[in-house]
């Protein structure tokens, strides 16, 4: 549902895929890395590729790009399936984690590279080399070589280098893990950005979920060699599907509750919509709920830690039967923050944004 | 104050502990100094002394040297002398050609090595690393069997019926050159692989994904990158088989004359010992002159590939 949700805002109904992976599985000997994944991408969508390490999303990668081959399943590039065809003769380019920069080559015969594998003319080359240094503004470091440049300038040399060669499909294997925190940030948007403005398709991978809820169009959470939800990042985030997607991505608050006649009853006595019955597992973030003083709900508590994160204040109320809360209110800056030991009630501020899960 | 207080332990030092802790400092010339006085007994003055006997005249008495003047003669007679001129080229075409055949039979290995999975490449370095746990007389000794008149070689080709005769392998050059590749050929594929491995495999899927056939990527990306490697094993081969002794001397069967051999007769067996020594100096000298001359190929060859790739 969320899926066709998502195809109908990106218009991927409309217009025919460019990436269009379909029931892919893959197999190391005995331990299954993929199984039926399937995906379309859009003409000019970034799709993330969001999981813990080992849930196979750099698999996945590895078989678009041709390095490994799917055993069942289809990748098809324009309509094309591209199984079995040759890694360089794939319209993919890929960013690797570690640039992989040819380092006995200047930065404008490594962006260059490509494009003499084409046999293009050396006029040519020139041309579309200073061209691409220009969009990701390199120009003056076209003769240094690699180990002479910066982690953030070397990024930019691996995007030049497959940019020039006007990829159907780019591919992002963890750009930014060798970046620290600071450029990090800075070199996401600007990357985003920039992808937006040639119109390219992209797929990425990462495991930093803010990474993924910054560069996506469409994140495709990955658990187990399977994709559990697609989805925009705010209906990830908003309306995870299955609670291994809730869990992985933010902070959220499960209880178990009994559930029947299309309701739930929350703690705080408000009802929430779902199709289940019986035992289920109830979820919400901790923007979702409010500090209040105690008695105003039946939902009580004490809180037991406090802090304050720039214009949020993050709360950890504890509950009679030893689980934990966690509430995030805004900060009014005169009044002061509820205090360890107190004791409150919790009250959930929008029962709709409360996610219901099977146990 | 705190600074008196940190060097107080110092002064009370005694002399050995002192000594130790700048060896163990790393700086300046420190560290070199186990290095340089085990060198200087076992080289530098073996050396002078072996180039004072090659500039003297000497009389020996009771295997001792009872005189020694200065003199040219021995140096000028060996440079005048036909016998030293075709000696010293018979070395040297050996061991190019030897190190030329290393590099041409020890780069697919390197290759192999470089694209291989795990297992291949652990089969590869036993297979590489095995034949040095023999001696090399032992490995020499073992081409004696299979090159022999009935050895594994003559014997199968006969049973096939493709020869009547015994080829007369051994005691030939060929003979030299066969034992000298194999004895020679893993101090050519370590380095490589050495070399080889440090970049790692991402370069190469990047060069494909670039639109690099396998050859464009060994062409452009994995001969450039492993030049030092080359460079390296090239210098090697070529040193040890330029000054080799055994493998001529066995697989010649005696009559194999290169420069070790002609130093070794002159000093053991004739007892010239300035002979010998001019002998040496002239095969030090020219094969240094030689590893220069790598070193540079080496150096221009890394440059060319770097604006090559066109």
């Amino acid at each position: 549902m969320m899926q066709e949700k998502a195809d109908l805002m990106y218009g991927s109904d409309i217009a025919a895929p460019v990436l269009s992976i379909g029931a892919v599985s893959k197999r190391f000997g005995s331990i299954t890395v993929l199984q039926d994944c399937s995906l379309d991408v859009a003409e000019g969508e970034i799709v993330t590729l969001l999981g813990a390490s080992g849930c196979g999303k750099t698999t996945l990668l590895r078989c678009i790009a041709g390095f490994w081959d799917a055993e069942q399943g289809a990748i098809e590039i324009d309509g094309r399936n591209v199984s079995g065809m040759p890694v360089n003769r794939r319209p993919v380019g890929v960013v690797f984690q570690s640039y992989a920069l040819f380092p006995h080559l200047t930065v404008a015969r490594n962006v260059g590279y490509g494009l003499r594998m084409r046999g293009v003319s050396r006029s040519e080359i020139e041309a579309r080399v200073a061209e691409a240094l220009d969009t990701v503004s390199l120009a003056e470091f076209a003769d240094r070589y690699p180990a002479q440049l910066s982690g953030g300038q070397q990024q930019r040399v691996a995007v030049a280098r497959v940019l020039v060669l006007q990829p159907r499909v780019l591919l992002l294997d963890e750009p930014f893990s060798a970046l620290d925190a600071k450029l990090r940030g800075a070199m996401q948007v600007e990357l985003r950005q920039l992808i937006k403005r040639l119109g390219l398709t992209a797929i990425f991978v990462t495991h930093d979920q803010e990474e993924a809820l910054t560069m996506s169009d469409r994140i495709a959470v990955m658990r187990a060699g399977q994709i559990e939800q697609v989805a925009a990042p705010d209906t990830v985030f908003d309306h995870p599907s299955t609670a291994y997607v809730a869990d992985f991505i933010g902070t959220s608050n499960f209880w178990d509750a009994e559930a029947g006649n299309g309701t739930v009853a929350l703690p705080d006595g408000q009802t929430a919509q779902t199709d289940l019955s019986g035992k289920v597992q109830v979820m919400t973030r901790p923007h979702n709920l409010r500090v209040a003083p105690e008695g105003t709900s039946p939902w009580r508590g004490t809180v037991s830690f406090h802090r304050t994160v720039g214009a949020l204040i993050e709360y950890h109320v504890d509950m009679p039967d030893g689980t934990t809360i966690q509430v995030a209110a805004m900060r009014q800056e005169r009044a002061s923050p509820v205090q360890a030991g107190a004791a409150v009630s919790l009250s959930v501020i929008d029962p709709s944004y409360c996610a219901v899960y099977p146990i | 104050m705190t600074e008196a207080a940190f060097s107080q332990p110092a002064s009370k030092a005694s002399l050995s502990e002192q000594v130790l802790d700048k060896l163990l400092s790393g700086r300046g010339i420190w560290p070199a100094v186990p290095a340089i006085i085990v060198l200087s007994v076992v080289a530098v003055i073996p050396f002078v002394i072996l180039l004072s006997l090659g500039f003297s005249d000497i009389v020996v008495s009771r295997g001792a040297i009872v005189s020694q003047t200065f003199s040219l003669s021995h140096l000028t007679n060996a440079l005048t002398d036909p016998l030293y001129w075709t000696t010293f080229q018979r070395s040297l075409t050996l061991a190019i050609n030897t190190t030329v055949l290393c590099l041409l039979f020890g780069y697919p290995v390197a290759y192999l090595f470089l694209i291989g999975g795990k297992w291949t490449r652990r089969l590869i370095l036993i297979l590489t690393i095995a034949p040095l746990l023999t001696s090399g007389i032992v490995r020499t000794y073992a081409w004696l069997v299979i090159l022999g008149g009935r050895g594994v070689v003559n014997s199968t080709l006969m049973s096939l019926g493709l020869i009547d005769q015994p080829l007369r392998i051994m005691n030939t050059h060929w003979a030299v050159l066969i034992g000298m590749v194999q004895i020679h050929l893993p101090v050519m594929i370590l380095p490589l692989i050495a070399v080889m491995s440090r970049h790692e495999g991402g370069l190469f899927e990047a060069s494909a994904n670039l639109g690099a056939s396998r050859l464009g990527t060994l062409r452009t990306v994995i001969l450039p990158l492993s030049a030092p490697g080359i460079g390296t094993g090239a210098a090697l081969v070529f040193t040890l088989s330029y000054t080799t002794f055994v493998v001529p001397q066995l697989l010649g069967g005696g009559n194999y004359l290169n420069a070790a051999t002609m130093i070794y007769e002159q000093v053991v067996f004739s007892l010239e010992w300035s002979k010998g020594s001019v002998s040496s100096l002239i095969l030090m000298v020219t094969c240094l002159i030689v590893l220069v001359v790598i070193a540079m190929i080496t150096n221009l060859f890394t440059r060319w590939t770097k604006g090559r790739d066109a």
